[in-house]
């Protein structure tokens, strides 16, 4: 897609995602304006706050256009030479050009990064190349183009002919075929329909529809309207973590802009579809992510799923036929209604089209979004992409699904990621939470950490979710602590089943997929824990006594300066000593140590 | 906890949407908003508003955690303990907090000085582990740099005996 | 419509639920959260029954799964009875000092397990009382918290003054959870107390002040009017019935 200058100009962007501004972006860009405005630049030029890049790891990425230099890490105190050399001038400064690490040097645009070189974008397309704010910018990349088409030359039959035809699946976590959602909600007869987007993103270690909220909400405006126009909705509601600010502020600007240039109201652009957008701020409960768990939010209930034996397509919110997608899912439609569904599904598997968003976090050395084709493997998305894991330690799972998925290991890196092959790995897509786990991570506390959070969550109406959890959170809580016996393994896995099959919505039924994955791919973990009183990875601590090798050891100090509670001791350049009486096994001594002195027993 | 509130505060925030029950969640939020928690009296308040029984809007307060029935601290902790940030140690950063301060998530100094919670996940996974002191966003915190930012908000200089 | 449950053919009307179609022809499924007053909750999940329709085998909920046509239901499968065995050693730990609950953890045979047991609980959480109060139209105890944490209780767990004392609650309960302590003069419950009201002609305590003046307030009877018990009433409309007989 062409980068829309102004001609003549100079376009500075920089990334103002949530990374990016903990990391100090708001300074950079007002330092910015503040020197261009004051400095006598003969180049005229204009800056702009774009959504999140998605490669937070090297935040805050200033990006200058025509001439496509990516500055990384960029300070406030940069500021002043940026305008003075690369604006003024052309001239490069090195030292905040991102550096590859293989072959050492500097590169100058983004493009040429690994982290993005073998990145697709669909659903991110605009993100980071635009103000979030401005609807002239949306449109200048094609916006509401698509929604242009269905109005003029498209009947709503044709447009859900149109999405099943792509193979568009649910982005959000169950992965169910769009179009067959959007056709069944418009063969139900009724006189009042609904439109919902799916905002209320709770998996830990997920942040791609915050990102599109936040970076380019009119794509998720527009595939709505899409929607409303193929199914009959009249109303629209987007449900959006309250947690998420930002994104509330930029759709809030987008609807209402929307609403001006006449694509959202009554008559839109003068066709007899009428549709409003109303946006909705979650309460900070993960169950909500669950329709009908939503949908009673929506109403003003507690967020309490229940039976989908009627599905929302035919009741929904108020008892009317409702649709709901998540944001990616959404985000996807006017691309597919621009481009065609031909063009749209060429990418990906046979079963799951497209391309899919990943955030990408943990032990690895690149974090942050990104998207690639379905079907790419996890060796290609963690280690070409990701850079390979942090502190070059071993790589040992990686999470995917967020707390409804499970935990993947080292054998099947090489596995083409979709959604089916996710399934069948006894994990799931879920919104597309990647976690890299390296070998200091505990699989069992990891286990006991997914359970820990799901206690928390579960709505507690149904009993297998709720005394389910409960059990499993006291057993697990035991074998981090080295109690517990093979009949508690055997109870922890009947309880499991019984989730799995008797829950009600799907978090409880999915609830046990931490455990059964992890005990599936780990169970020596586990019966070190339990028959040994061990924990491999040293990170439980009651099972954990940390002590320094002295043959490695260069007696750096670094341990003992990073210590807490001053367990360590020792002269420089002489191998240093933990007193395991003061130790508090954090372990941050082991994450400093470049020398692998740092043990456990 | 006496802290004095203002009905015609409150009322003007519920005035902000129709008396309808489906904007009890706004409403309330609204109210967190701005008195940093939900005050009993907020809470009735509500219930007549909108028509609704005490105990609809009570079940609400307690099922989302997004509110808080008590005033929380001048300073607030919230300690992300998304998966991310817990595989890189927030789980240690919990424990110092309770060292110094003595509290644990969920509670406030005796002085109302300090407050913890934990969050599920701020979308702030490349920062892991990461601390927010009331907006301020403190990126990839250690278990000896946690003990300076309490520090710099004016916290003990010294662990409390535990 | 013709549906079948545990091999036997039924006809049974559209819209009733699978549990409904199976009481009306007296086939047992159990339950716990279910009343015939308020209908499926679809809570405790119990009444799991497996259905096959000619294109699918699934594991569903009879209370709230509404019939098709020729649907094929198995109220108990080995794995459902495993299931509810699992359910019932679960909610016994939590509500072990139930006699209700003891019993059942009998009768469904469960094994041993090394979990804590959470004495001095009865609770289930089946919401009956929940709905009780609904339907009293008090609607002044609901489920507070959420997951693990969940319980029932007033608001800020003080008096309620929605409370009318009428225990419907602690009548409807199933495990005996809800505490009523009731002497001639006064009842206490959700901690708060009322005053008795006694029957005006065989002076019995029968109800509460505020339930009188509730009823009163509802149906716009004036309150001494209502001050009989249900006993007496129905002895002083039979003895009217009897005059108009003669």
């Amino acid at each position: 897609m062409p980068q829309i200058i102004e001609a003549g100009k100079k376009m500075i962007l920089v990334c103002c995602g949530t990374g990016c501004l903990a990391n100090g972006s708001t300074d950079v860009y007002q330092e910015l304006q503040q020197q261009l405005a004051n400095h006598d630049v003969t180049v005229s030029t204009y800056t702009k706050a774009t959504g999140c890049n998605g490669w937070c790891e090297k935040g805050p990425l200033v990006k200058i256009m025509p001439d496509d230099i990516t500055y990384c890490q960029v300070a406030a105190k940069d500021v002043g030479e940026i305008v003075a050399k690369t604006i003024a001038k052309g001239e490069l400064i090195n030292r905040l050009l991102y550096r590859d690490p293989k072959t050492k040097q500097r590169v100058k645009s983004h493009h040429q990064i690994d982290f993005y070189k073998k990145q697709h974008k669909v659903a991110l397309r605009n993100i980071g190349e635009i103000d979030p704010a401005s609807i002239d910018d949306y449109i200048s990349r094609d916006g509401y183009q698509a929604l242009n088409k269905v109005l003029q030359a498209m009947t709503p039959g044709l447009v859900v002919e149109e999405i099943i035809k792509s193979g568009l699946r649910g982005r959000g976590g169950g992965g169910f075929p769009t179009g067959q959602k959007w056709k069944a909600c418009a063969d139900v007869e009724s006189s009042l329909r609904y439109i919902i987007c799916n905002g209320d993103e709770g998996d830990p270690g997920a942040f791609m529809d915050r990102s599109i909220m936040e970076g380019d909400p009119h794509t998720v405006i527009e595939g709505m309207i899409i929607g409303a126009y193929a199914v009959g909705a009249t109303a629209g509601f987007i449900y959006v973590r309250d947690e998420y600010s930002l994104a509330v502020k930029n759709l809030g600007i987008a609807i209402d802009d929307a609403r001006q240039k006449g694509y959202l109201g009554e008559n839109i652009l003068g066709s007899p579809l009428s549709f409003d957008i109303e946006i909705v701020r979650g309460g900070g409960a993960f169950v909500c992510g669950e329709e009908t768990a939503l949908m009673a939010s929506i109403e003003g209930n507690v967020g309490e799923p229940r039976d989908k034996y009627v599905f929302p397509t035919e009741k929904g919110l108020w008892g009317q036929p409702t649709v709901i997608n998540n944001v990616e899912t959404w985000a996807n439609v006017p691309v597919i209604i621009n481009g065609g569904a031909e063009a749209w599904a060429s990418i990906g598997t046979e079963g799951s089209k497209g391309t899919k968003v990943f955030s990408l976090v943990g032990k690895v050395i690149n974090t942050g979004l990104v998207e690639v084709p379905m079907g790419t493997t996890l060796r290609e998305i963690i280690y070409e992409i990701g850079g390979g894991i942090l502190n070059k330690r071993k790589f040992k799972a990686v999470q995917t699904g967020g707390p409804s998925g499970g935990c993947i290991p080292a054998e099947m890196l090489d596995m083409a990621v979709d959604f089916d092959s996710l399934t069948e790995a006894g994990s799931m897509m879920g919104s597309g939470g990647l976690i890299v786990m390296d070998d200091h991570t505990c699989m069992v506390e990891i286990a006991r950490y997914y359970v820990n959070f799901l206690a928390g969550e579960s709505c507690g109406k149904c009993t297998p979710c709720r005394e389910g959890l409960k059990a499993m959170l006291e057993i697990l809580n035991n074998f981090c602590q080295g109690k517990g016996s093979d009949a508690d393994l055997q109870f922890l896995t009947d309880i499991s089943e019984t989730m799995q099959m008797m829950s009600l919505c799907a978090l409880g039924r999915t609830a046990a997929n931490p455990v059964l994955s992890t005990l599936r791919y780990f169970k020596d973990e586990y019966l070190a824990h339990i028959h040994d009183q061990h924990c491999p990875a040293g990170v439980c601590r009651d099972l954990t006594e940390f002590y320094i090798d002295p043959e490695p050891c260069t007696g750096c100090g670094l341990c003992s300066e990073h210590c807490p509670v001053e367990a360590v001791s020792g002269a420089k350049k002489e191998a240093h000593v933990i007193d395991p009486a003061i130790c508090i096994r954090c372990g941050e001594c082991r994450n400093q140590c470049k020398f692998d002195a740092v043990m456990t027993r | 906890m006496t802290a004095c509130i203002d009905m015609q505060d409150l009322s003007s925030i519920l005035n902000r949407y129709p008396p309808e029950k489906r904007y009890i969640l706004a409403i309330m939020q609204d109210i967190q908003g701005e008195y940093k928690y939900l005050p009993k009296a907020g809470l009735q308040m509500i219930a007549d508003y909108v028509d609704a029984p005490l105990s609809r809007i009570y079940s609400m307060a307690t099922f989302y955690k997004a509110f808080s029935l008590v005033p929380k601290g001048r300073i607030n902790f919230k300690v992300c303990d998304g998966t991310a940030c817990h595989i890189k140690g927030s789980k240690i950063i919990i424990d110092q907090i309770d060292k110094y301060l003595g509290i644990k998530p969920g509670e406030t100094t005796a002085d109302q000085e300090f407050s913890m919670e934990t969050v599920n996940c701020l979308g702030a996974c490349a920062l892991a582990p990461v601390v927010v002191a009331n907006e301020k966003v403190h990126p990839k915190v250690t278990s000896s740099g946690i003990i300076d930012i309490i520090k710099v908000y004016g916290g003990p200089n010294d662990a409390a005996d535990n | 419509m013709k549906i079948m449950i545990d091999q036997q053919v039924l006809e049974v009307n559209p819209g009733v639920t699978i549990l409904e179609a199976a009481r009306q022809h007296g086939i047992h499924i159990p339950t716990l959260c279910y009343h015939e007053a308020f209908g499926g909750q679809g809570m405790c999940r119990m009444c799991m029954v497996e259905v096959k329709t000619p294109h699918s085998r699934k594991v569903v909920a009879a209370c709230t799964y509404p019939v098709q046509s020729g649907i094929e239901v198995q109220t108990s499968t080995p794995e459902i009875e495993k299931g509810r065995r699992t359910i019932v050693a679960l909610l016994y730990r939590s509500a072990p000092d139930s006699g209700f609950m003891h019993k059942l953890y009998k009768d469904y045979n469960c094994p041993e397990n090394g979990l804590t047991i959470n004495n001095g609980e009865r609770c289930i959480l089946c919401r009956l009382c929940v709905r009780a109060c609904e339907e009293m139209g008090s609607s002044a105890i609901s489920a507070v918290l959420r997951g693990t944490e969940k319980r029932i209780g007033t608001p800020f767990d003080e008096a309620s003054a929605a409370c009318i004392g009428c225990a419907a609650c602690a009548n409807i309960c199933p495990t005996e959870a809800i505490a009523v302590e009731q002497t001639a003069q006064e009842r206490t419950i959700w901690n708060r107390t009322f005053a008795m009201v006694q029957c005006q002609s065989c002076g019995r305590s029968f109800a509460t002040r505020e339930q009188i003046n509730y009823i009163s307030q509802k149906t716009g009877l004036a309150g001494l009017e209502l001050e009989v018990c249900d006993l007496c009433r129905k002895k002083k409309l039979a003895a009217k019935i009897e005059q108009f007989a003669r």
